[in-house]
């Protein structure tokens, strides 16, 4: 892949404006919507029933209007860290391990780290940092196999993803870790809820609106990434390095250290978001805890085509298509793998789509 | 280790690669023309579920067997038109059918099944080959096998005399080291990637029908768990060979038989442990023990004349 961008001009960063760039991925959501309908009246559900559900739980009360936005900023920061790794060239499909591993140590410092009496929010920062600790170092091993013996990232990202996600089972089902005290026979195997202390405040500080730090933060995080991506010598170097790398190392650019840098900084993200899920909304660890949402941020990544606006907009649409199918399920009985299979369309049509709008583009 | 509790730990482990070698062997095939087969893991789910679909409906394995393997040629061709034809990034197309399959297999099993259905489905037949299974106390824990399993190594073997013998393996090596002479040469390099990706289809197909009606009799969702990412990750472990790759599987499927043997020597490890070892294993085996030099000089760039 590398080689075939090799001997071309550097392209200009994408922007944010009316092009097939946009125009595409719009389409490709709209056909698989459109499929999405067809399934539902095929399974025999009525489909403004169903629409009728979708929406009530997508946005139809400030309750769920919060989950769905929470829930967009975990996909949002895990494509944030898909999209700077992926500027050189890098695909960290590892968003699921790192969650997972985030969310193990953020429930690890939460629980046991003497945190909850400490000031200035340090009750909840140094959890989330731990998170973001064990992301990074979840992503920068997968990094340092690629630059030690050149493996192939997207294979290490995702066989750390599955070591990632049996820990996570591991240390909820054994005492001796994360599970709560075992009282009786039917305790469950989680954690013991995290002290309110230790868990994000919300920004209106009412639960019948909860959203939590974790929107603005993410908001902000999304101006960082995307002044880095354009406007710093760091985005440049991720861009040469996902270029070419040999030429990289002939103008001084270390391969090495551009690689580790990009997958522990994506990595990072993945915890952070697994923080964001656990101390702002599930507050117990419980096996099955990333949900699968490290695919979805994955996939908002790869739908943006390297747009931050890109990956802020998808992730909305994914936010908003969860809440709106648990609540299809619950109300109008359609399966929520229902929206696994809008999202697989979506990106097979992209995924095919893409050699046109380059054609399209280039001219 | 008593002898008959190693014979057992021996075929079940030989069981549990089954799969894995099944589909690795074929992505192997596919990789060394060139094409990466993320999609290894959602054709296997769609064989998977199909056959099991086919077993129970029909109440004849061999029928679900059949429509296992017919379930997966038009993912198998989506994959290759985006590989080949459209030149698509073959990951995040490979991604997107494994995201695709397993919300379409889920749907449709909570539509046939309903949501906690243990139907009892048909499975293919058990059979021990002569002479070798009446080795005693190991003739039965060992040889006793779905019949699937011995058709799988003997395609296999012929796998292996065609890749090395016959002009149509020499093609297949060069699409993938050299697509240009190929084309030189008069052969088409996009028919010869579209074939193979095919056969790979072919060969995850059986190894997902292997999982729901040759091992366990039943399909859950997403029944797969990773074994198409193993799959591929014996590949590389095996550097593109096929006593690698089969040695690679075979591992894999002993790291996971020792799940259920551990338990049965007293010996207590943690169960998340035991089911992470295949993982941590590949991905010891991706990080260090190979180089990077072994692998098929064009493998994921599509091809452009």
């Amino acid at each position: 892949m590398t080689a075939a961008n090799q001997g071309r001009p550097l392209p200009a960063a994408p922007r944010f404006s009316l092009r097939p760039a946009l125009l595409v991925p719009v389409l490709a959501v709209a056909f698989a919507a459109g499929v999405g309908l067809l399934l539902i009246a095929m399974i025999g559900v009525s489909v403004p029933k169903a629409i009728a559900a979708f929406v009530e739980g997508a946005f139809g009360s400030p309750f769920a209007l919060a989950a769905s936005l929470n829930r967009s900023s975990v996909f949002a920061l895990v494509g944030f860290g898909f999209v700077l790794a992926n500027r050189a060239n890098l695909t960290n499909v590892g968003g699921e391990g790192q969650i997972a591993v985030g969310g193990i140590a953020a429930t690890a410092v939460a629980l046991y780290g003497h945190v909850s009496g400490l000031p200035l929010g340090l009750a909840f920062i140094l959890p989330t940092l731990a998170a973001v600790i064990a992301g990074a170092l979840w992503g920068g091993f997968a990094a340092v196999l690629k630059v030690k013996s050149g493996t192939n990232e997207v294979i290490s990202t995702l066989l750390l993803s599955f070591i990632g996600i049996w820990l996570l089972y591991w240390s909820v089902q054994s005492p001796l870790l994360l599970r709560k005290p075992m009282t009786s026979s039917a305790t469950l195997p989680e954690s013991l809820e995290i002290p309110e202390a230790t868990q994000l405040p919300l920004l209106t500080g009412d639960y019948s609106f909860p959203v939590h730090i974790g929107l603005p933060l993410t908001l902000v995080l999304a101006i960082v990434v995307g002044v880095i991506l354009s406007r710093t010598i760091l985005g440049f170097r991720l861009r040469v390095v996902g270029l070419n790398p040999v030429a990289a190392n002939r103008a001084g650019i270390s391969y090495a250290k551009t690689v580790i840098f990009a997958l522990s900084t994506a990595g990072a993200f993945g915890g952070l978001a697994g923080a964001l899920m656990l101390l702002g909304e599930q507050y117990t660890l419980k096996d099955g805890f990333s949900s699968g949402y490290g695919f979805d941020g994955l996939v908002a990544g790869l739908l943006s085509r390297g747009s931050i606006p890109g990956v802020i907009a998808a992730s909305l649409l994914f936010g908003f298509m969860r809440s709106g199918g648990i609540n299809m399920e619950m109300v109008a009985a359609v399966p929520t793998a229902l929206v696994a299979v809008i999202q697989g369309l979506i990106v097979i049509t992209l995924a095919g789509a893409a050699l046109f709008i380059e054609k399209w583009e280039g001219q | 280790m008593t002898w008959e509790l190693f014979a057992v730990f021996l075929g079940s482990s030989i069981r549990l690669a089954t799969p894995l070698l099944l589909a690795g062997i074929g992505e192997m095939v596919s990789e060394r023309a060139g094409v990466l087969n993320m999609s290894i893991e959602g054709m296997m789910l769609m064989s998977a579920f199909a056959a099991a679909v086919g077993a129970w409906a029909t109440g004849d394995p061999l029928v679900g067997l059949l429509i296992g393997i017919i379930s997966v040629v038009p993912v198998s061709l989506l994959q290759a038109f985006l590989s080949n034809t459209l030149r698509a990034n073959q990951i995040v197309s490979g991604i997107g059918i494994n995201i695709l399959v397993l919300g379409a297999t889920t749907l449709a099993y909570r539509e046939i099944f309903g949501a906690r259905s243990r139907a009892e489905i048909p499975g293919l037949a058990k059979v021990k080959p002569p002479l070798l299974g009446d080795i005693p106390g190991i003739g039965n824990a060992v040889f006793q096998q779905v019949w699937l399993l011995y058709a799988g190594i003997a395609l296999i073997a012929i796998t292996a005399l065609v890749l090395r013998y016959t002009s149509l393996g020499l093609a297949i090596h060069a699409a993938g080291a050299e697509p240009k002479a190929v084309d030189k040469s008069g052969l088409s390099v996009t028919r010869i990637r579209y074939g193979c990706v095919l056969f790979a289809g072919f060969m995850a197909s059986l190894a997902g029908a292997f999982l729901s009606i040759g091992d366990i009799h039943t399909f859950t969702e997403g029944m797969t768990r990773g074994a198409g990412y193993l799959a591929i990750a014996s590949v590389i472990f095996g550097k593109w060979r096929i006593g690698g790759t089969t040695l690679a599987c075979l591992l894999f499927g002993a790291a996971t038989a020792l799940q259920f043997q551990l338990p049965a020597l007293g010996i207590s490890v943690p169960n998340a442990l035991l089911i992470m070892l295949p993982y941590l294993l590949a991905l010891l085996a991706v990080g260090g023990l190979v180089g990077r030099q072994m692998a098929p000089a064009t493998l994921g760039e599509p091809y452009r004349r």
